[in-house]
């Protein structure tokens, strides 16, 4: 078994027992994920390292409920996601996890405000408004709140994504490569902004990304390759955090 | 689901504008506005002719008797109740000083005439003095048709009868004169004195006396009008007359009117459905534009059904503003057509807002959108997220769930259910909704054969015709949308073209060999013999057929009152108003008894009388019932002896109702004759003839034959004419939706024409290609659509109007070449574009 935990108790904020996933069909079939068991630990910061095709990604769709594997047990934040329809998933997803992508993925006809209240909107938030503008505050684009994606540069766009991500305060932020399309001080900001969030709400974060050093600032590394969680070879820094 | 949550993003993504719904819109509001507009202005037309009942109708009421004036009894009635105009409508020949001839509807009044309204000539002046007598002539006010046809100018004069008539002006407006139905001859207003003077009206002439009743301004409520007429047929039921209402002026002119307006309607409706064709496509791209947005969403916790809403709420918004667009633009078409056409158009028409018709047609503009939409709408719940993380697309769902296709099928069931409900005419209306319905799924069925033909053809050597057909069939293809919409639109002016061919040609150029060239009317019978010799002299190549005459009203069958008779639509005539009757010894000549017995020659029993078949069965009349008409003002019930299948088509004296010898014994009546040469007969005979009947018997009238079917046909032809129009407009709609299509897959083909070009691709050859690839489609759909519509023409003429078809080629290949023009004309207009791309720029931002 492809098991890497950090600390396996009743607090974990994701646990997956067994994940096999694969995508296509017939001949053209890829088995992405395979066997896979992790614990993370809530409040913890971990990384995803590895190639492209890894199934990195992939992983991230599975514990945020976007992708159902074929076998295995997922839970997060208390939740096994498969007893949950699709539509109990997106609300799940609404209130539990914030997704950060590599690519932003802002809706552009929404302005940086309405970006950020969506999720809230969403999961039925009287003041969806006003607690998206303090979480803009809280990214320094308080002044920002009426432009439109178009209007924002590709920093200030991560921000927006970022606040949008933290608003409904989820137990999980999941970045998908959240640096992969800024330049590296822009990169920097938004890597101090997503630390900041996870360090001041105790929120989990699970962090793919290329770049090794952006792994290091995390509790644990986990290499993913060809489907499967490598064993660490080596700490990194400190194995686990207890919760 | 939370519709205001719905609604809000809607908005969100509709405040940036409307890109993208261009087509979207226009296909909505070309459809709305055409339904809008022919309902207005139906409802104005219906507004316009109630409001003039009294002028039409030329009094609060009319009392109708055929060939007999009213009793002094009767006239008695009529005085005690208020002012009374009498205008008498008869068929006549009018002479000129040169000796041309011409029939004329003559219009003989009194000095009360008009009771309402108000007669127009040019010069203008009183009616008096337009009629009066001066000069030895009495004057005359007449259609600028007579004076065009004769060669007359105001102030010459003609010879009616025996009567000499100077014409002293043009009649420009005639109040009373829809009430009269269809006129084979221009109108000739006379006085009531130059009409005794022709000596044209003798005992059993058909004369229609119009008794025209004016209630004194104190009592002339709608009560009052509808008590009169009780008294009237309560205290004179054996009067036989006609009483019409000013409520009821002309119910005839409102079915008209009314049915015609639906077969618009029905045009109107299809234009809506060629325009959701665009609305699908508009409604596909526009969401595989929001791709993104909708994964984001769902990302954030939108569910599927959510991301459904919020779209649907969208795509509703989008076309609520169309629809009033359309709605607010077909609601001004009667205000325009008053004011720019209101002193030309024959009818009245009083504009007006009309909410509900409006309110139904931005119905109808919801319920297209939403049948067109939900289908992609559906598919949008199951946009995959995965993109967001990854490039690849993979399980895409083709199907939209269950129950957005059962949402898909309530509101084509709706529109469906909507267009039969309210139509007027709901089995024809059921009729369209079912071919519209089978020409959809023949055409869509087509186009995908059509496409998978193109791939399994053997590859051609030709790179133009390869690259052609495998646009022809890729995914993303513009066949289905082009076959469809424009396939429905060409289908759909087919059908209109080649009913109207036929009616034309049936009523122009293919007259039934037997068919006779005159009809006689008003041979005094005791002049009978002396017109037989005269005839036999003038034309003796010809065969005449004369009979007698009457005119006569049904009243009763087995005792149960007419009004009370519900018969089939088919034969709804007959209970209408006063029809041709006559009486014979024998079988009359085209028809033969196929129930019951023909009397023998001799009898001389009570009054039998013999009905045509299909009327018998329509009012449920058998052999052996009593049927009861009313002639002269006298009720004569005779028993069906016999029924008769009778052959229509040989245009030959007809009659529903023939009576026994001596059924009407004693009264006065005229013989009505048929002349027919045998090879069809020339203009120059039938001239000749006419002109010397005219000197030799002053007072009858001939109508020839195909004088009067081609003043049908011209009154048919204008109204084809606005059938042609509207479904030009699904043309229209078929062009935008095409235009649509094109635009949607112009970044397909700005990526293949830059990498083609890329490869070495000359722009001749892709120009080749990409116009050997509209030329496929468009022959297709081309060829397809002219055989569809044909077929449905074909069923129509040959069903529903019950005569042999012909295709008439000529029009329905103008109408195609025209389809084909516009697919290759805005195809090619869109490659130019494409071709224009400079590769590298393109290539760089792939």
């Amino acid at each position: 078994m492809n098991d890497i935990s950090g600390s396996s108790s009743a607090g974990d904020a994701v646990m997956l027992n067994g994940v096999n996933l694969s995508l296509g069909r017939g001949a053209a079939r890829v088995h992405i994920l395979r066997d896979i068991s992790l614990h993370i630990g809530r409040g913890e910061a971990v990384a995803l390292l590895g190639p492209s095709g890894s199934g990195k990604s992939t992983l991230l769709m599975v514990m945020t409920g976007l992708e159902r594997p074929d076998s295995g047990a997922v839970v997060v934040a208390g939740q096994d996601l498969r007893k949950l329809d699709e539509d109990a998933l997106a609300r799940f997803r609404g209130k539990q996890i914030g997704i950060v992508f590599q690519a932003f993925h802002l809706i552009p006809t929404m302005t940086a405000l309405e970006n950020v209240a969506t999720p809230l909107e969403l999961s039925g938030a009287h003041d969806a408004l006003k607690r998206a503008a303090s979480e803009l505050a809280a990214v320094g684009l308080g002044q920002r709140l009426q432009h439109y994606p178009a209007e924002l540069s590709g920093g200030e766009q991560q921000r927006v994504a970022l606040a949008r991500a933290l608003a409904a305060d989820p137990a999980i932020i999941v970045a998908d490569e959240p640096t992969g399309n800024l330049d590296e001080t822009t990169g920097h900001e938004i890597i101090e902004l997503l630390f900041r969030g996870h360090r001041e709400r105790g929120t989990t974060l699970v962090l793919v990304t290329h770049d090794s050093e952006l792994a290091a600032r995390c509790d644990r590394v986990l290499r993913m390759h060809s489907g499967r969680i490598e064993e660490p070879r080596m700490p990194v820094l400190s194995a686990t955090r207890t919760p | 689901m939370n519709v205001s949550l719905a609604v809000r993003f809607a908005w969100r993504e509709l405040r940036g504008g409307l890109r993208g719904f261009g087509v979207f819109i226009a296909a909505i509001a070309l459809g709305v506005m055409a339904i809008a507009g022919v309902g207005s202005v139906a409802a104005s037309l219906a507004d316009g002719i109630a409001g003039a009942g009294q002028t039409i109708l030329g009094g609060d009421l009319s009392f109708a008797l055929v060939q007999r004036e009213a009793s002094d009894t009767e006239r008695g009635f009529l005085d005690a109740h208020g002012t009374v105009s009498t205008a008498a409508l008869l068929r006549a020949m009018a002479r000129s000083a040169s000796g041309e001839t011409t029939l004329v509807e003559i219009k003989a009044v009194d000095e009360a005439y008009p009771l309402f309204g108000a007669v127009a000539t040019d010069p203008a002046l009183p009616v008096a003095a337009l009629l009066t007598q001066r000069d030895g002539a009495f004057g005359a006010a007449v259609d600028p048709a007579l004076l065009a046809r004769l060669n007359l100018k105001t102030g010459d004069r003609i010879s009616i009868g025996n009567a000499t008539i100077e014409l002293r002006a043009a009649l420009t407006n005639e109040p009373d004169r829809l009430a009269g139905g269809i006129g084979f001859g221009p109108r000739v207003l006379i006085s009531n004195a130059a009409l005794r003077a022709t000596g044209l009206v003798q005992p059993g002439s058909l004369v229609r006396w119009l008794y025209r009743l004016r209630l004194p301004a104190t009592a002339s409520s709608d009560g009052a009008v509808a008590q009169i007429k009780r008294n009237a047929e309560t205290s004179l039921p054996d009067a036989g007359w006609e009483i019409r209402t000013r409520d009821k002026a002309s119910p005839q002119l409102e079915r008209n009117v009314e049915r015609f307006t639906q077969f618009l309607a029905l045009v109107a409706l299809a234009t809506l459905l060629v325009g959701g064709v665009g609305v699908a496509n508009a409604v596909a791209a526009h969401l595989a534009r929001k791709r993104d947005a909708i994964g984001t969403l769902k990302a954030l916790g939108a569910s599927g059904g959510t991301v459904f809403a919020i779209y649907c709420a969208e795509i509703v918004l989008v076309a609520l503003f169309a629809a009033a667009l359309g709605a607010a633009v077909g609601a001004a078409l009667p205000f325009a057509i008053a004011y720019w056409f209101g002193a030309i158009i024959p009818l009245p028409v009083t504009p007006s807002l009309h909410p509900l018709t409006l309110a139904l047609s931005v119905g109808y503009g919801l319920i297209t959108a939403l049948a067109f939409a939900l289908w992609p709408l559906g598919r949008a719940h199951d946009t995959p997220v995965a993109m967001l993380f990854r490039d690849q697309v993979s399980g895409e769902r083709r199907w939209p769930r269950p129950r957005y296709m059962l949402a898909t099928a309530a509101a084509v069931g709706a529109f469906a259910g909507l267009a039969i409900v309210t139509s007027t005419e709901p089995r024809i209306a059921a009729i369209f909704v079912g071919a519209a319905a089978g020409l959809f799924v023949l055409l869509r069925g087509v186009a995908l054969l059509v496409m998978a033909a193109a791939r399994r053809l053997k590859r051609p050597r030709s790179t133009a015709l390869r690259l052609a057909l495998a646009n022809v069939h890729r995914p993303g293809a513009l066949t289905p949308t082009i076959m469809l919409s424009l396939g429905l639109g060409l289908a759909l002016l087919t059908t209109v073209i080649e009913i109207d061919g036929n009616l034309h040609r049936a009523f122009t150029a293919a007259l039934p060999e037997k068919a006779p060239s005159f009809f006689f009317l008003d041979i005094p019978s005791a002049d009978a013999a002396r017109f037989d010799g005269f005839v036999a002299a003038q034309a003796p190549r010809a065969n005449v057929e004369r009979v007698p005459m009457l005119r006569g009203r049904v009243v009763a069958a087995n005792g149960i009152a007419a009004d009370d008779l519900k018969p089939a639509e088919g034969s709804r005539w007959v209970l209408r108003g006063d029809r041709g009757i006559t009486y014979a010894a024998a079988v009359p000549p085209g028809s033969r008894v196929v129930d019951g017995q023909w009397w023998s020659a001799d009898y001389s029993g009570p009054p039998l009388v013999s009905v045509e078949r299909k009327s018998a069965h329509d009012l449920g009349l058998q052999v052996g019932d009593m049927l009861t008409v009313n002639v002269l003002g006298r009720n004569v019930s005779a028993r069906i002896a016999n029924l008769r299948a009778v052959e229509w088509e040989n245009l030959g004296i007809n009659f529903v109702l023939v009576f026994s010898p001596g059924a009407f014994a004693g009264a006065p009546h005229n013989d009505i004759a048929t002349l027919t040469f045998a090879d069809g007969g020339t203009t120059v005979e039938e001239t000749a003839l006419v002109k010397a009947l005219a000197e030799t018997f002053p007072t009858v009238t001939a109508v020839r034959v195909k004088d009067a079917l081609n003043t049908l046909d011209a009154l048919i032809g204008k109204l084809v004419l606005a059938l042609r129009a509207a479904s030009g407009v699904t043309l229209v709609a078929a062009a935008l939706v095409l235009g649509g299509g094109l635009a949607a897959s112009q970044r397909f083909r700005i990526y293949d024409a830059v990498v083609l070009k890329t490869f070495g691709a000359t722009r001749a050859r892709l120009v080749a290609a990409y116009t050997l690839e509209y030329a496929l489609i468009g022959l297709c759909t081309v060829l397809i659509g002219v055989t569809l519509g044909s077929l449905a023409a074909a069923l129509v003429v040959t069903r529903i109007m019950d005569f042999p078809f012909v295709f008439v080629p000529q029009q329905a290949a103008a109408a195609a070449f025209i389809a084909l023009f516009v697919t290759l004309a805005l195809g090619l207009l869109g490659t130019v574009a494409a071709l224009g791309r400079k590769p590298a720029q393109v290539l760089r931002n792939l």
